[in-house]
């Protein structure tokens, strides 16, 4: 056995210890594959749970739109001419005639009711929510645009 | 170890070959033109639904923003043919509670299961809450029988309801003849909702709904039908209902029509003509309306307006300068004009006649002579000026022209000149009229009568501008024609006067062709139209009886024209004219 063997042998690992470093690395290239997977899991999961609600949210909204008209006809049919007019003479009022009424002026007053709707505004910016970054990006993007933020922010890469 | 080896070796086989068997199968659904379909399939099958989804029908609202058409819930019953266990409790429950016929209920829920071609069976569609309710219950105790384990005798499984949105009319007949109706299928028929179905009915969209909650998108926006605000007034449109049906019955008529307008700007404050149909159970109207009876008189029908018409002839004459306020008529009794003889309404002779005293008594003899004055060419081309023989546009299903024979048709003849003059021989609808006294009522011009006043697309508001028609007669002469209407009302202290109200307007009775008769005396179409106050006209009324007893305008149509005025004003807020002169002083 020359000097250089001899070298080698004194600072090469013995089998058991070979074996372990395998089973090391093995195990690390599992924990690291588990750790990606969970996360990815976790992220589905989310958005699945996400993406459930959204769909319950919107049948459930189509679900109050439709209650909502409902109760507009509802209470259009107890306050109809007919009936608040029977309503008016059982408490009794009477209509009165153009001679028997006492008119006055009053300024800037106009008779002419508001027309209220059921519509509201929806351009509100309040509605037009917009989903974190997360949800609309591939991971590699995510990354992608993590590391040009931090490279701005550092100065190691020059803004548009 | 031998024996071992070759169980190894037929167990690799065996797994080797299932694994080519996959490959081979999804090349071959990849690739073969059938394994589109099976692909396609699949997708339909496993990855989500089409489901059409609509949009809530506009909602309609008078000018008060009252609703007169808006949307409830209602329910479409069906039987899901792949789950039903046993016909005979579902048919039960539906004899029960929808009243449906046993057998056919039964017919129905034992219809075969087959995935291609029956799969669902609509059992009823508009079925109404509180039924749906009852329904419902049985379904929720049977369904609760079941988790209690008692399973029981009859099972509902496959009895579904799906709630939707079906037009309602809150006020039920009140201006039935405005609105129309939408039937089960939504589709709008007559008035407002066929002018405005397609703006009205907002859109439907197939929307795919995966069933991959990760693939959830976006759902599209689907818009609302546009809302409608109406120029209606509710009280105005019951008011004039209820008085048009009393003068019916009074007068034993066969119809009545009322609009009421404003002269500035076109719009309707109330339009309401006989039958009427409570829009909710629209399924009555073959029954309501017979044969060829319009759904709206007041747009629909046209008719020989008779003397009211004379207005128009007068307004012609002023304004050509063929006569003024006191030119002079002596009148004989009768006229000869294009070879026959005509009289006036009593056959009497009046003598020396101003143009007022003309209109004051209604005297056919001096209008037509006052037709030929003006000649054919001018009397016709102002007749198609105030828009007699055109649609006046107004948006309303179904409008009518009406017919103005003209110099040149094949049916005119020189007699119809001097017929024409005083409302016979000449067919108009009764939105024609208000039209065309907008034109004297508003200093000459003529607006576009319109029945929407506001547009609600999309959360923006669209107002209705007033449109003008024309101008057929200047200023001078609609203020002249005012001062000569009041003047006449009042000293024939006419029925359709209005005490603290200077009124301006004409009567007319028209007879009637009947049968092999022709025009006989005791069939007429009475009708007034007046306008008021006459030095500012915020209102014109129009009101036409068909065959009433007795047959004169100034009997029926006038008293009724009146009653409308009374109520009107007040509602309208306006004061009597010295109140409004003292306010307008202040």
């Amino acid at each position: 056995m020359d000097r250089g063997q001899r070298i080698f042998q004194a600072y090469k690992n013995t089998p058991w210890r070979q074996q372990l470093q395998v089973i090391g690395l093995f195990s690390a290239l599992v924990i690291f594959i588990a750790i990606v997977a969970g996360v990815y899991l976790n992220v589905t999961a989310r958005a699945a749970t996400f993406g459930r609600e959204i769909q319950s949210i919107r049948y459930e909204s189509r679900e109050v739109e439709r209650e909502i008209e409902d109760m507009e006809a509802q209470l259009a049919y107890l306050t109809s001419v007919r009936y608040m007019k029977r309503r008016a003479e059982e408490l009794g009022f009477i209509p009165v005639g153009p001679i028997t009424t006492t008119y006055l002026s009053v300024p800037d007053y106009s008779r002419e009711p508001s027309i209220e709707t059921s519509y509201v505004d929806e351009t509100d910016e309040d509605t037009n929510i917009q989903l974190p970054l997360e949800y609309t990006m591939s991971l590699f993007d995510w990354i992608r645009e993590m590391i040009y933020e931090i490279g701005l922010q550092t100065g190691a890469v020059e803004g548009p | 170890m031998m024996e071992s080896s070759w169980r190894y070796k037929i167990l690799a086989a065996i797994f080797g070959l299932m694994g080519v068997a996959i490959v081979i199968q999804t090349i071959r659904l990849q690739v073969i033109p059938e394994g589109q379909a099976v692909r396609q399939e699949g997708d339909d099958r496993f990855q989500g639904v089409w489901l059409e989804i609509d949009s809530p029908r506009g909602q309609i609202f008078d000018r008060g923003g009252y609703l007169l058409a808006g949307n409830k819930i209602v329910y479409e019953v069906g039987i899901e043919l792949q789950y039903v266990r046993d016909a005979g409790s579902i048919a039960q429950v539906l004899n029960t509670v929808l009243e449906m016929n046993y057998a056919e209920a039964l017919g129905l829920a034992s219809l075969p299961f087959d995935e291609k071609d029956s799969v669902y069976a609509v059992v009823e569609r508009g079925v109404s809450a509180e039924k749906a309710a009852i329904l419902q219950s049985f379904i929720d105790k049977w369904a609760e029988d079941i988790r209690n384990g008692d399973v029981g005798d009859g099972s509902l499984a496959g009895l579904v309801l799906f709630p939707y949105l079906h037009r309602t009319y809150p006020e039920r007949d009140v201006a039935s003849s405005v609105l129309g109706f939408v039937n089960l299928e939504k589709k709008g028929y007559f008035g407002i909702e066929e002018h405005y179905d397609r703006m009205l009915i907002g859109a439907a969209k197939e929307v795919w709904i995966p069933f991959n909650p990760n693939n959830v998108t976006e759902m599209p926006d689907i818009p609302s039908g546009a809302s409608l605000v109406l120029t209606i007034d509710r009280e105005i449109q019951l008011m004039v209902e209820q008085l048009l049906d009393e003068a019916v019955e009074q007068y034993e008529a066969k119809s009545a029509t009322i609009i009421v307008m404003n002269p500035e700007n076109g719009e309707i404050y109330a339009m309401a003509s006989t039958p009427r149909i409570d829009l909710n159970e629209f399924w009555t109207f073959p029954e309501i309306y017979p044969e060829d009876t319009p759904f709206n008189r007041a747009v629909s029908q046209s008719f020989e307006p008779g003397s009211a018409f004379k207005v128009f002839t007068m307004s012609a004459a002023l304004d050509s300068g063929t006569v003024t306020p006191e030119t002079i008529f002596f009148d004989t009794g009768s006229i000869e004009v294009g070879g026959i003889t005509i009289a006036n309404w009593n056959g009497d002779a009046w003598g020396e006649q101003d143009m007022i005293g003309c209109l004051q008594h209604s005297l056919n003899v001096c209008l037509a002579w006052v037709g030929t004055e003006l000649g054919a060419d001018k009397f016709y081309e102002y007749m198609d000026a105030f828009g007699f023989g055109h649609f006046t546009n107004i948006d309303l299903a179904w409008e009518a022209t009406g017919r103005l024979k003209e110099p040149g048709d094949g049916d005119w003849y020189p007699a119809d000149l001097g017929t024409n003059t005083f409302g016979q021989g000449i067919s108009v609808t009764p939105i024609q009229m208000v039209a065309a006294a907008s034109a004297i009522a508003n200093d000459g011009k003529m607006v576009v009568p319109h029945v929407v006043r506001i547009t609600i697309d999309e959360n923006y508001q669209y107002q209705t501008h007033t449109q003008t028609a024309g101008q057929p007669i200047t200023t001078e002469t609609a203020r002249t024609l005012n001062e000569m209407l009041a003047i006449s009302l009042e000293e024939e202290a006419s029925r359709a006067l209005v005490p603290g109200y200077r009124l301006a307007g004409k009567t007319g009775t028209a007879e009637i062709p009947h049968g092999d008769e022709g025009y006989t005396k005791e069939i007429t179409n009475a009708s007034f139209i007046g306008w008021g106050p006459v030095d500012d006209p915020k209102f014109i009324v129009y009101v036409w009886i068909e065959e009433p007893t007795p047959i004169w305008g100034s009997l029926t149509a006038a008293p009724v024209f009146s009653k409308v005025v009374e109520r009107l004003v007040v509602l309208l807020n306006i004061p009597p004219d010295v109140v409004r002169n003292q306010l307008n002083g202040q």
